[in-house]
């Protein structure tokens, strides 16, 4: 297979960043550049989908820096999904220009690198090319609460790309090489100093990048202040993009030694779970309880990369499709509720039941799946999760996982108590958009497809996490 | 030629005054630019590492580094001008609007 071929869905996202930035001198209207990245992102869609159903073995490019692989390709099918419900949910807002379909295609182009990355030049060159777009994106709406979270979001982005940089150019004196295969080759113990330091450092920048507890501060006011559908690009697809480097740079370059990075991974993971549910209880602006919930979310995901063996690593894989699925009709509900506004609260949420039933029970079925209860998705995937921190006998594990997931379910029912409280009657009801009702549709399809039949997506992701292959 | 523990030395300090300053400056601008310090310590790092090992690919990485701290400049103070042009002062601790 050549490159070119391998790396269709990447071409395609390419092309289709330079046809729409064409199209935008033809016409100001900013409806002609989104139909043209929803073509795009559904062809590489389709690519992806293509190249999965027939690669097995993973292909090497460029010295081992591009690795196409079914990992590589199922992390394309996630980010691409986040990236089409941007666009779809962004659909109406009038205070953006043209550029916002670019700027979502290159953000969700640089997730789709995190997923092949074999170096730490791609490695750094994909978390770059997904977080300058995000940091337009936060301060796009021209709000001060937008201006603000864009502000954080950039100090801390490049504060954490920093210590990661450091972390890489330790690791790169300390081995001499720059490809993950060449790490998995030579670590076998923590033999130096500088390899020590080298792998403290770029963890810390990529769970900074995850939004693990104690480098969690800067989530929630971003997600705060940045409008609704940019978000959930940062809470679905930066996470996908986040959370599949992880596990390739940990689990594949440094597997030979998961003695020493395992355990504390572990303890993060138990921390994140906690903490995170815990902070999301009291909260009342819904963008921030969602903030607070993905802190709680990626310490779930920690656990596939602390159990470091295939089940964990499977488990993360299956775990990120009902959350994502999860996150994309929860803010699409939030757009809906929000209209014009940038915030909305509980409060906001409260008579939405009587208004607009069909609404409020989209809503509860992904509230559910956030929360774990059996039938929708979120409750499979935890399982799977379970399941694998069991094999690795780690029971900690185990245990902080129920304990979060039992925190995490008294954050997500108050919302789900305020769709049946009598004091919005005097509000307005929320009117219905074919983008948010599309994505909306799609979100609570596939997770309660999820939760009553996972075995084709179980089967996918069980082939997806062979990039332990290559050794 | 001077040692390689000498540069990565000079490497590091510079890259704690980076953190330092990020850490305890108060200007946005000023703590862009020790961001941007931390960058340079590790790009020079890089270029005394390839230099050590006789191998190329720490020197595409101190170019690539290079380039994406220009687009990160571009962009970062892009927005600290929007953000000055609607508050007329920048302090990090007063720019916080959201608090719960």
């Amino acid at each position: 297979m050549s490159l070119f071929h391998a790396m269709l869905p990447e071409y395609i996202v390419v092309g289709f960043i330079l046809i729409s930035l064409l199209g935008n001198m033809l016409s100001r209207q900013r409806h002609v550049a989104s139909w043209l990245s929803l073509i795009g992102m559904l062809s590489a869609f389709g690519a992806s989908w293509n190249l999965w159903s027939y690669s097995l073995k993973p292909h090497m490019f460029v010295g081992g820096g591009v690795v196409v692989d079914n990992y590589s390709l199922f992390v394309n099918l996630l980010v691409l999904l986040a990236g089409l419900g941007t666009i779809l949910l962004g659909w109406r807002e009038k205070r953006w220009g043209t550029e916002f379909p670019v700027l979502v295609m290159l953000a969700v182009l640089g997730m789709m690198i995190l997923g092949l990355a074999g170096n730490t030049i791609t490695l750094f060159l994909g978390i770059e090319i997904l977080s300058l777009p995000l940091y337009i994106l936060a301060a796009s709406t021209h709000t001060a609460l937008g201006g603000e979270a864009a502000l954080k979001y950039l100090l801390l982005g490049a504060f954490s790309s920093g210590i990661l940089l450091f972390g890489l150019a330790l690791l790169y004196g300390a081995m001499g090489s720059l490809t993950f295969v060449t790490f998995a080759k030579t670590v076998a113990a923590p033999t130096s100093p500088l390899l020590w330091a080298g792998v403290v450092l770029s963890l810390v920048g990529i769970l900074f990048k995850l939004g693990v507890v104690p480098f969690h501060m800067w989530v929630p006011d971003v997600y705060e202040g940045s409008p609704t559908a940019v978000t959930q690009l940062m809470a679905f697809g930066t996470k996908v993009g986040a959370a599949a480097i992880l596990l390739r740079f940990m689990d594949f370059g440094f597997y030979a030694s998961p003695g020493w990075w395992g355990p504390a991974l572990g303890y993060l993971a138990v921390l994140t779970m906690i903490v995170g549910n815990l902070l999301a209880l009291p909260q009342k602006d819904l963008k921030r309880l969602f903030a607070y919930s993905g802190i709680g979310h990626a310490g779930f995901l920690l656990i596939g990369v602390a159990t470091h063996n295939l089940d964990g690593a499977r488990a993360l894989l299956f775990y990120l499709l009902p959350y994502g699925l999860a996150v994309l009709g929860a803010f699409a509900v939030l757009s809906l509720v929000a209209g014009d506004r940038d915030q909305v609260s509980v409060a906001d949420l409260s008579g939405l039941a009587k208004k607009r039933p069909v609404m409020a029970a989209f809503f509860i079925v992904v509230m559910l799946s956030f929360a774990g209860i059996p039938l929708t998705g979120g409750f499979v995937g935890k399982f799977f999760l379970l399941q694998a921190a069991l094999f690795a006998n780690q029971p900690g594990l185990a245990i902080g996982l129920v304990l979060g997931t039992v925190l995490g379910l008294g954050a997500y029912l108050r919302p789900v108590q305020a769709l049946f409280s009598a004091d919005g009657d005097d509000q307005v009801a929320p009117n219905w958009t074919v983008g948010s009702a599309v994505v909306l549709v799609v979100a609570v399809i596939g997770t309660i497809g999820l939760g009553v039949y996972p075995t084709p997506i179980v089967h996918m992701v069980n082939q997806s996490a062979n990039f332990f292959w290559l050794h | 030629m001077i040692p390689i523990n000498w540069v990565v030395g000079l490497a590091a300090i510079l890259f704690a005054i980076g953190a330092i300053g990020v850490m305890t400056r108060r200007n946005p601008l000023i703590m862009f630019m020790s961001a941007e310090m931390m960058w340079n310590a590790a790009a020079l790092a890089f270029i005394a590492f390839a230099r050590h090992w006789h191998d190329m690919s720490g020197q595409v990485m101190a170019f690539l580094i290079v380039g994406t701290a220009a687009a990160e400049v571009g962009i970062g103070l892009a927005i600290i001008v929007t953000v000055y042009h609607r508050r007329h002062r920048l302090d990090v601790d007063e720019i916080s609007g959201m608090k719960n």
